[in-house]
């Protein structure tokens, strides 16, 4: 008797159990039917998807009033979301949005293998036939452009100018018009450095930039006609060029002509630094005044803009600083409308127009360059026409690779121009002529690290040279 | 009534059913699909092309692997031989009789472990930075330290070791404290009857009566070092740092997997990953004394 207790117990516990089995059980067949037979939300005609929130915000007006049959839906994904999402569905050939705008790093993600397994649709032979490859400016396809072909419609320009504090340049009686070149910038802004710290070091420097900027020294680079890339995608990093460069950029920031200190973008601290006046001047794309009038309103009427100083005299004056484009996935259905919905976008005069008011921005498309809206005075940058300045630069925007390996090389360069800071620092060897030697062992160093990487690449066939100048590919 | 011979047979296959199915699935086939996307180079599920070895001979001549490699023994080390001994020494000051506040002061090294890495990173970014961190405004204020001292330009490990040890110091005091409980006190009355100072009896006495957990916690730290990647990720805004100084082993497999998309290359780099661990863990559990004796003959 003392032992059937817990017995009964058991088997009570399991009689109950396989009751609440099957109630589980049957709930759960219930709840699917229930789910089966309610109506579901019919698909958007078109998915589109974007990364940036200020896109989004400028293109919902403008699809607002288009038929519902060939209005994009529009979702905002974060920048790491949209790039899993993209290379997922393109490796895996599965469903991705019919219409992704992808910035340039993302979209180079899609170039790693074969030709005919990028997950866009191939535009070349649309644009051409349509004569937008005139009507666009010809740099912006170049990031865009693999192998000779063309996957994407460029939504931007992106030049760049020196953006500089205009309240102190003007207070030291310097006439930024008198500059020229780079030299020139050092030796007409030296005055504003001459005002020490407790630290007996200069309050001020005259330039925002470091050694392990990466993006700045591509900036640079790209501006003097270097790279990393040549026109047939291969890998060109020891250069002449480029060893000048480098050496240039270390020699401003270490030794007697250090010019140059380090006030990080888009964090507080560069902000504050930026307002303080620790740097003059810095590197500013187009879109960059939109970032500044956002994180650093305290500054407005008190920056200008100028073009770049060359590195010779006669040089290029300006250089290009991020980019996006919109493609259509391969594997989307009815490519002939979603490249009629691609073009009423993004070539539509609103857009081109609104992307300058909101954004700062201004459009790859030629025709619309005499829109008097790019000649509108901005008050953050103490009334200048900057729309006008922007344009005026940007036939001379240098082209760009589209190569996969681009960041790889970027952060290559880097290394090498952080070793040739240490380098500079330790031997007390800081001009650029004492340095070049040195620059292009690292760079050579560089390259064959990235070389190394691309000849992995079992899928990258060498390109045709002939075919990627046609469509201005390449750096 | 007793169960019939064939359901005798067949209950325990049908009881372990779910779990090797999940970890057929989830374990096995996983595991043996590294191992051939290890000997491939892949561009999605429809273009993969045999390659040998030679993923796995490209890793090893790579010099930036051996930089990760550097970079993750230089952490691992710091965590060793920094954060457990002051782990260790928390939790002896924490284990004194008679101690006031004793769980105040426990949850309080203990809290930081509560914050994820993602936060600590940001955090650590913050005070690390130049001019106006905390960190250099701090020792400049005290010392007249330099403001545009470059911590996480190029003391990238030290900075990680910090941070690390902020957040972990009391994770692992805890697991020592516990230990400290556990000791015998009649031993260590009996060894101070003896005349054992307090450095002998915390070696003779109290070492060989913890080592079970210290072995434990070593063993942990060591898989955890090896295997960081949030920190340094987060801290150097996704990039591995300049010059690559705050690269990490899983970082390098992070950039070949997903940056570079190599996913063949990056499987080789974690089955390297995963024999240098297991290396780690037998010889730590060989002089750990958990190997068979017979094995140290």
């Amino acid at each position: 008797m003392r032992e059937s207790g817990p017995i009964k117990q058991r088997q009570s516990g399991a009689s109950s159990a396989s009751i609440g089995v099957w109630a589980i059980g049957a709930l759960a067949v219930l709840s699917s039917l229930a789910l089966a037979a309610l109506p579901g939300e019919s698909a958007p005609a078109v998915r589109m998807w974007t990364f940036a929130r200020l896109h989004k915000q400028l293109y919902d007006p403008i699809i607002a009033t288009w038929p519902e049959r060939t209005r994009p839906d529009i979702a905002l994904l974060s920048f790491p979301a949209l790039e899993r999402r993209m290379l997922q569905g393109f490796l895996a050939e599965s469903a991705t949005a019919d219409l992704i705008e992808a910035e340039r790093k993302v979209a180079a993600r899609a170039f790693m293998g074969p030709l005919e397994s990028v997950g866009y649709v191939d535009l070349t032979d649309r644009l051409k036939s349509e004569g937008l490859l005139e009507q666009i400016n010809t740099a912006s396809f170049s990031p865009w452009s693999s192998r000779g072909r063309i996957f994407g419609l460029p939504h931007d320009v992106h030049p760049v100018m020196l953006g500089y504090r205009a309240d102190l340049v003007e207070a030291a009686g310097i006439d930024v018009s008198t500059i020229e070149t780079w030299d020139d910038f050092v030796r007409e802004m030296a005055p504003l450095m001459s005002e020490k710290g407790e630290d007996g070091k200069p309050k001020r420097y005259l330039l925002n930039l470091w050694p392990d900027r990466e993006d700045f020294i591509e900036v640079l680079l790209l501006q003097a006609g270097g790279g990393y890339f040549d026109e047939a995608e291969r890998v060109r990093i020891a250069t002449p060029v480029n060893a000048h460069v480098i050496s240039t950029i270390v020699s401003w920031c270490y030794g007697p002509g250090r010019i140059a200190a380090d006030a990080t973008d888009f964090t507080a601290s560069g902000n504050q630094l930026k307002a303080e006046g620790y740097v003059v001047a810095d590197f500013m794309p187009d879109w960059m005044c939109n970032v500044w009038k956002n994180e650093i309103p305290q500054l407005k009427g008190k920056v200008k803009l100028m073009p770049l100083p060359a590195w010779t005299k006669g040089g290029r004056r300006t250089s290009v600083w991020g980019g996006t484009m919109l493609g259509i996935a391969r594997t989307a259905p009815n490519q002939d409308e979603l490249w009629s919905v691609a073009k009423r976008l993004y070539l539509s005069p609103e857009l081109a127009r609104s992307l300058y008011t909101e954004g700062d921005i201004i459009t790859p498309v030629r025709s619309f360059w005499n829109d008097p809206v790019f000649d509108q005075p901005d008050a953050y940058f103490a009334g200048q026409r900057k729309g006008r300045a922007y344009i005026n630069l940007a036939p001379d925007v240098p082209t760009r690779t589209s190569s996969p390996y681009n960041l790889l090389a970027k952060l290559r360069v880097q290394t090498a121009v952080i070793a040739l800071a240490t380098y500079a620092e330790s031997t007390g060897r800081s001009r650029p002529d004492q340095l070049e030697e040195r620059a292009m062992m690292l760079l050579q160093a560089a390259e064959d690290q990235v070389r190394a990487q691309v000849d992995r690449n079992v899928f990258l066939s060498q390109p045709s040279p002939t075919n990627a100048s046609k469509t201005g590919g390449g750096a | 009534m007793s169960a019939s011979p064939a359901a005798t047979r067949w209950a325990p296959w049908v009881l372990l059913a779910p779990f090797l199915l999940i970890s057929a699935i989830f374990l096995v086939y996983p595991i043996g699909q590294s191992i051939a996307l290890s000997v491939q180079q892949t561009f999605g599920p429809a273009h993969s092309r045999f390659v040998g070895a030679a993923n796995y001979r490209n890793v090893v001549a790579d010099p930036l692997f051996w930089q990760a490699v550097r970079n993750t023994l230089l952490y691992t080390a710091g965590s060793m031989f920094v954060q457990l001994p002051l782990s260790l020494g928390l939790a002896l000051l924490l284990d004194r009789p008679g101690l006031r506040g004793r769980t105040v002061l426990r949850t309080i090294f203990f809290a930081p472990v509560l914050v994820g890495v993602v936060f600590v990173a940001m955090i650590f970014g913050v005070m690390f930075e130049k001019r106006t961190g905390l960190v250099n405004q701090a020792l400049h204020s005290a010392l007249g330290w330099d403001l545009d001292f470059p911590w996480l330009q190029r003391y990238v490990v030290p900075a990680l070791i910090v941070a690390s040890l902020w957040q972990y110091v009391g994770f692992n005091m805890v697991y020592f404290l516990g230990a400290l409980q556990n000791v015998r006190r009649e031993l260590i009355e009996a060894a101070t009857i003896d005349g054992a100072g307090a450095w002998r009896r915390f070696v003779h006495v109290i070492v060989p009566q913890i080592r079970p957990v210290a072995t434990f916690i070593v063993l942990l730290s060591i898989v955890g070092s090896f295997q960081i990647f949030e920190l340094p990720y987060v801290l150097l805004n996704g990039t591995a740092g300049p010059d690559n100084r705050g690269l990490t082993i899983v970082m390098y497999l992070y950039q070949m997997g997903f940056d570079q998309g190599d996913l063949g290359y990056a499987s080789a780099v974690g089955w390297l990953l995963a024999t240098i661990l297991i290396g780690f863990t037998l010889v730590q559990r060989r002089f750990g004394g958990e190997l068979p004796r017979r094995a140290r003959a």
